[in-house]
C-alpha cells in the first residue's frame, strides 16, 4: 500500500547538526512503527492509521506559516492572551498582570522533556515540532485574570501536519487559569500533533481548560504531560468538540505528598466525530488524590472513547483515586467505548471507578413534556444539565457563564 | 526443593501423587502424537481429521503474550500429551474393574465413586490425567434420556451430536491454547439434556493431574436442549511437583430455547510453594452460547489454586431475552498470579448480563480482573451490570481491574463499578473485641466479602469453597 504521508526533517529550517541528527533518529523510529493502530493497547478503540489513510492522500510537513492574522477577542470576560498561529507564538498581552512576574518566550527545542515512546505520535512530534511557547510564572504570583491562548489555524493549511510543543511552569505558590481556545473554520483537512508539558511546583494551582470554538475538518492529537509537586492542585476541563478526530492523552504524575489533580470533561459529539480521552494518573507518592469525571453525549454516528488508568505505586499509601465515566447515547449509530483501568500495588488505598452508558431517562422527558416543553427542548435541557454539572467547581463566574454558553452551542450543533 | 520435600509439606492436602502404571504417548507435539491419541481412543476418521486441521492451524498461530502474568516459555515438544493409567486402557465395564489405587485416590480427594455409599445423588465423571476413569449414576440418567459420559465415548456413540456442536462455540481456529486443545484433547465430559427435561441431580466432573511432565487437555461439551435445565460442577486437584504443568482445557456450553445451564467450578490445582516453585498453569477457554430465546447460562467460579490462572468464561447472548451471569472469586496468595474475568457479548434483543467478581490478593500475588461487555447494534433494550471488588492484604501484592466496555445501542444500559481497598480496620477491631483472633476475623470478613458469589454455589460445593477460601489465605495475615 502506498504511504499516505511523507515527512522530511529537511523541511524544517535553521537546525543545528545535532538537532537534525536527533530529529532524523526520531523520525526513523516513527517510520518503523507508523501511525498507531488498534493492535496497540493504547489505541484499541481508535485506529488512527485507518482513520488518517481514509481521509488523507498525502500528509506532509512542508507548510510555511503566514505571518499575519487578525483574530477576535472574547468579550465575555477580561483576560490576558497569547496568540498562536499554526503553532507559532505571534503576540501576547498581559495587561492585567505584573509583567515582571511572567516570562514568555518561544519554546526551546534544545531542552528535551522525556516522553512516552510507546506512543509513536510522540516520536513524530519530537521529529517535526516547531514553534510553541514557553511560559513561566514567578514564585508567589497569582494571576488576577485568566489567560486565554488563542490557537488559530490558517485556512491555507491542507493535507499538512502541524506539530508543536508548549511548556508551562508554575513556580512555588503561584496560580493561573488558562483557557486553550482553538479556533479555526477551515474546511480543509489537516492534522495537528501537539505536546504540552505542565510543571507545578510546591503549593501552586492551575486550572487548565481546553475548548474549541467551531466545527472543522481537523484531526487533533494532544499529549499532555504534567508533573505535580507537593501540595499542588491541577484541574483539567475538557470541552473541546467539533474536531473530526480528537484524542487527548493525559499523563499526570503525582510525585509528592498532597498533590491533587482532576479531569472534568463534557462532550457533546455529533455527525461522524471521533473523540477520545485517555488518561494515566500515576500515584507515585503517598497521600495524593485524583478525581475524574467524564461525560459524553453521543449523537448521529459519533464515537466516544474513554480510557482511564489509575496506577498506584507500592509506596503510594493513603491514595484516594476516583474515576467516573457517563455516556448518553442518543442515536443508535453512535458508540461509546470505555476502559476504566486500575493498577494498584499499595494496600491502604481507596480506589474506585464507575462507568455507565445508556439512553436518556424517558421518565424525565415525559415529565418535561407534560409541563408543556416540546420534546426537542426537553432533550436539550436534560443534556445541558447532564454536561454543565462538571463546571460546578470552577470559581470564576464570568468564565463559567462563557463555558456554559459554549456547551449550549455544542448541543445545538454549532 | 525436591518433589519429596514438597510431599512433606502439609498445606496443600491434595498434593500426594498416586503410583500407577501409565501408558503414555511419546513426548512431543506432532502429527504422530495426535494420531497416537486418536488411535488409542479408537476414534472415527472424521475426528482425526478434525484434530489434524486444528494442528495445521496451530502451526501458524502465535502464543499470545498480552496477559499480565508472564511465564517462562513452555517447551511444547517436551511434554507428554497423553497419559493414562494402564489398568483403564481397556475401559472398565464396572467400578469393580477400576484399579483400587485410583479409587483410593478419589477417596482421598473426597470424591466417592462408589454409588451405593452415596446418599444424595451427584453423578460424577472422574478424569485421571488424560482419561475418564469412571462415570457414576449412569443408569438413572439414561432412563431420562440424559447423556452423561466421557467425550471419547460420545464421539463413538453419539457422533451426530458431537459433530453438530463440537467447535461450534469455540471454533477450531480460535486462539493458541484453544486450538492446541482441539488438536490434542484427550478426554473430558459430554452432557446432553433432552428437551423439557430437568436433570434430577447435579452432574460433576473431577479432574486430577497425576503423572509428571504431562499436560492435561480436556474438553467438555454441554448441550441443554429446549426447555431443559442442568447444573454442572467441576473440581480440580493435582499433586505437588516442583515443575510447572500445563492445563489447557476447552469448555463449550450450548443452551437452546428456554434452557438453562449452571456451571460451577472450584479450581484448586496445586498453586506452587510459597517461593513460587511449581504449580499448574491454568490456561482454560470456557465459552457458552445462549443460542435460543430465553436461555440462560450462569458461570460460577472459585479460583484458589494454580500458579497462573488465565481464563475468561464467557457468554454469547444470541437469543432474544437470554441471560448471562458470571460470579467469581479469585484468591491469590504467595506468588500466584491470576488474570481472569469474563466476556458478555450481547447480540439478541432484551439480553441481560450480570458480573460479580471478587478478587483477593495476599502475599506477593497479582490479581487481575479483565473483562469485556459489548452490546452490539441490534441488541436493543439490553442491560449489563458489573461489579468487581478487590481486596488487598499486605503491601507486596497487586490488584488490577481492566474492564472493556463497548456500547453500540442507544436503548441499552451498561453499568460498571469497581472498588479496591484493604480489610476495614474497624471491622477487624470489632471481631477482635468479640474474642476472634486475627486469622478467624479475617476469614470471617473475607467470607462476607465473597458471600454474593458463594451463595450461587450448590450446597456441597459452597461448604468446600468456604473452607478453601480460609485455607488459601492461611499465613497471609499477621
Amino acid at each position: 500500500m502506498k504511504n499516505f504521508y511523507n515527512f522530511k526533517v529537511d523541511n524544517i529550517k535553521d537546525l543545528s547538526a545535532q538537532e537534525k541528527k536527533f530529529r532524523s533518529k526520531e523520525l526513523d523510529l516513527f517510520s518503523k512503527k507508523g501511525f498507531p493502530n488498534k493492535r496497540e493497547e493504547a489505541w484499541k478503540f481508535t485506529d488512527l492509521n485507518t482513520i488518517l489513510s481514509k481521509n488523507f492522500a498525502n500528509i506532509t510537513n512542508d507548510y510555511i506559516s503566514l505571518k499575519e492574522k487578525k483574530f477576535e477577542l472574547i468579550k465575555e470576560f477580561d483576560h490576558n492572551y497569547l496568540f498562536i498561529l499554526d503553532g507559532k507564538l505571534i503576540s501576547n498581552e498581559f495587561k492585567f498582570e505584573d509583567k515582571d512576574k511572567v516570562l514568555i518566550k518561544e519554546y526551546d527545542y534544545k531542552k528535551q522533556i522525556p516522553v512516552n515512546n510507546q506512543n509513536s505520535l510522540n516520536l513524530l512530534n519530537n521529529a517535526l515540532a516547531t514553534g510553541g511557547y514557553y511560559l513561566e510564572i514567578s514564585k508567589n504570583y497569582k494571576f488576577t485574570k485568566p489567560l486565554v491562548v488563542y490557537n488559530h489555524f490558517s485556512e491555507s493549511i491542507k493535507e499538512q501536519i502541524i506539530s508543536y510543543k508548549n511548556s508551562l511552569i508554575l513556580n512555588e505558590n503561584s496560580k493561573l487559569t488558562i483557557l486553550n481556545y482553538t479556533n479555526t473554520n477551515s474546511k480543509n483537512n489537516f492534522f495537528v500533533n501537539s505536546f504540552d508539558y505542565l510543571k507545578l511546583k510546591k503549593d501552586s494551582n492551575l486550572e487548565n481548560i481546553l475548548i474549541n470554538n467551531d466545527r472543522c475538518n481537523c484531526y487533533f492529537h494532544n499529549y499532555l504531560k504534567s508533573d505535580l509537586e507537593q501540595n499542588t492542585n491541577l484541574d483539567n476541563y475538557i470541552l473541546s468538540t467539533g474536531f473530526k478526530f480528537n484524542k487527548i492523552d493525559i499523563e499526570i504524575n503525582l510525585n509528592k505528598e498532597h498533590a491533587k489533580s482532576s479531569i472534568f470533561s463534557a462532550l457533546s459529539l455529533g455527525s461522524k466525530e471521533h473523540q477520545e480521552i485517555k488518561s494515566s494518573i500515576n500515584h507515585n507518592f503517598k497521600n495524593c488524590q485524583s478525581y475524574q469525571k467524564i461525560k459524553n453525549v453521543l449523537n448521529d454516528q459519533s464515537r466516544g472513547v474513554y480510557q482511564g488508568k489509575i496506577f498506584v505505586k507500592q509506596e503510594a499509601q493513603k491514595t484516594d483515586a476516583y474515576q467516573l465515566s457517563k455516556a448518553l447515547l442518543i442515536n443508535d449509530n453512535a458508540e461509546f467505548n470505555a476502559k476504566p483501568e486500575l493498577e494498584i500495588y499499595a494496600d491502604d488505598v481507596k480506589c474506585s471507578h464507575g462507568s455507565t452508558s445508556g439512553s436518556i431517562d424517558l421518565n424525565s422527558i415525559h415529565y418535561l413534556k407534560s409541563r408543556g416543553i416540546p420534546e426537542k427542548e426537553a432533550y436539550k435541557m436534560l443534556i445541558n444539565g447532564f454536561l454543565s454539572e462538571i463546571l460546578e467547581k470552577l470559581p470564576d463566574d464570568n468564565l463559567k457563564k462563557f463555558l456554559i454558553a459554549k456547551i449550549g452551542r455544542q448541543i445545538n450543533g454549532y | 526443593m525436591k518433589t519429596e520435600d514438597l510431599k512433606n509439606s502439609q498445606e496443600y492436602k491434595y498434593g500426594f501423587s498416586t503410583d500407577v502404571e501409565n501408558i503414555r504417548a511419546p513426548k512431543g507435539l506432532n502429527e504422530k502424537t495426535i494420531k497416537f491419541i486418536s488411535n488409542i481412543k479408537k476414534e472415527p476418521k472424521w475426528m482425526l481429521e478434525w484434530r489434524l486441521k486444528a494442528f495445521n492451524r496451530l502451526k501458524v498461530l502465535k502464543e499470545p503474550d498480552w496477559q499480565k502474568p508472564k511465564y517462562p516459555k513452555i517447551d511444547y515438544q517436551d511434554l507428554y500429551y497423553y497419559s493414562a493409567p494402564k489398568s483403564v486402557s481397556d475401559k472398565p465395564k464396572s467400578l469393580d474393574e477400576i484399579d483400587p489405587k485410583i479409587l483410593e485416590t478419589y477417596k482421598k480427594l473426597g470424591i466417592p465413586l462408589d454409588e451405593q455409599k452415596r446418599l444424595n445423588g451427584i453423578a460424577v465423571d472422574a478424569v485421571f490425567d488424560s482419561v475418564s476413569v469412571a462415570t457414576t449414576f449412569k443408569d438413572e440418567l439414561t432412563k431420562k434420556g440424559i447423556i452423561f459420559c466421557s467425550i471419547s465415548e460420545a464421539i463413538k456413540k453419539h457422533p451426530d451430536l458431537v459433530k453438530k456442536y463440537l467447535g461450534s462455540v469455540i471454533p477450531l481456529s480460535d486462539h493458541y491454547f484453544a486450538t492446541l486443545n482441539s488438536a490434542v484433547f484427550t478426554d473430558g465430559s459430554f452432557v446432553y439434556i433432552p428437551p423439557h427435561t430437568r436433570c434430577p441431580m447435579e452432574l460433576s466432573t473431577y479432574f486430577r493431574i497425576n503423572a509428571s511432565e504431562t499436560g492435561q487437555f480436556e474438553r467438555t461439551l454441554i448441550i441443554a436442549d429446549k426447555g431443559s435445565y442442568v447444573s454442572y460442577l467441576e473440581g480440580c486437584t493435582a499433586p505437588m511437583r516442583d515443575e510447572n504443568q500445563l492445563h489447557a482445557a476447552n469448555v463449550e456450553l450450548v443452551a437452546l430455547d428456554d434452557a438453562e445451564i449452571k456451571y460451577s467450578t472450584v479450581q484448586n490445582w496445586y498453586p506452587g510453594d510459597e517461593n513460587g516453585v511449581g504449580g499448574i498453569y491454568n490456561f482454560v477457554t470456557k465459552r457458552g452460547a445462549c443460542r435460543g430465546k430465553n436461555s440462560k447460562i450462569s458461570w460460577t467460579q472459585v479460583e484458589t489454586g494454580s500458579a497462573i490462572t488465565w481464563k475468561y468464561p464467557s457468554c454469547i447472548l444470541q437469543g432474544d431475552n437470554s441471560v448471562g451471569e458470571f460470579y467469581s472469586i479469585a484468591i491469590t496468595n504467595n506468588h500466584q498470579k491470576a488474570d481472569t474475568g469474563t466476556k458478555m457479548i450481547h447480540l439478541g434483543k432484551n439480553t441481560k448480563s450480570k458480573i460479580i467478581s471478587k478478587g483477593i490478593s495476599a502475599g506477593k500475588a497479582d490479581n487481575m480482573y479483565r473483562g469485556l461487555v459489548e452490546i452490539k447494534n441490534k441488541a436493543s433494550n439490553s442491560r449489563n451490570y458489573t461489579q468487581c471488588d478487590s481486596l488487598l492484604m499486605g503491601n507486596k501484592c497487586g490488584a488490577h481491574t481492566i474492564p472493556y466496555i463497548k456500547n453500540n445501542n442507544s436503548t441499552s444500559t451498561i453499568e460498571h463499578e469497581a472498588t479496591t481497598t484493604k480489610i476495614n480496620e474497624e471491622q477487624l477491631y470489632y471481631c477482635n473485641q468479640r474474642g476472634l483472633d486475627q486469622e478467624e476475623a479475617v476469614s470471617l470478613i473475607v467470607n462476607g466479602f465473597c458471600k454474593e458469589v458463594l451463595q450461587q454455589l450448590p450446597m456441597e460445593f459452597a461448604v468446600e469453597a468456604q473452607k478453601l477460601v480460609a485455607i488459601s489465605l492461611e499465613g497471609s495475615v499477621g
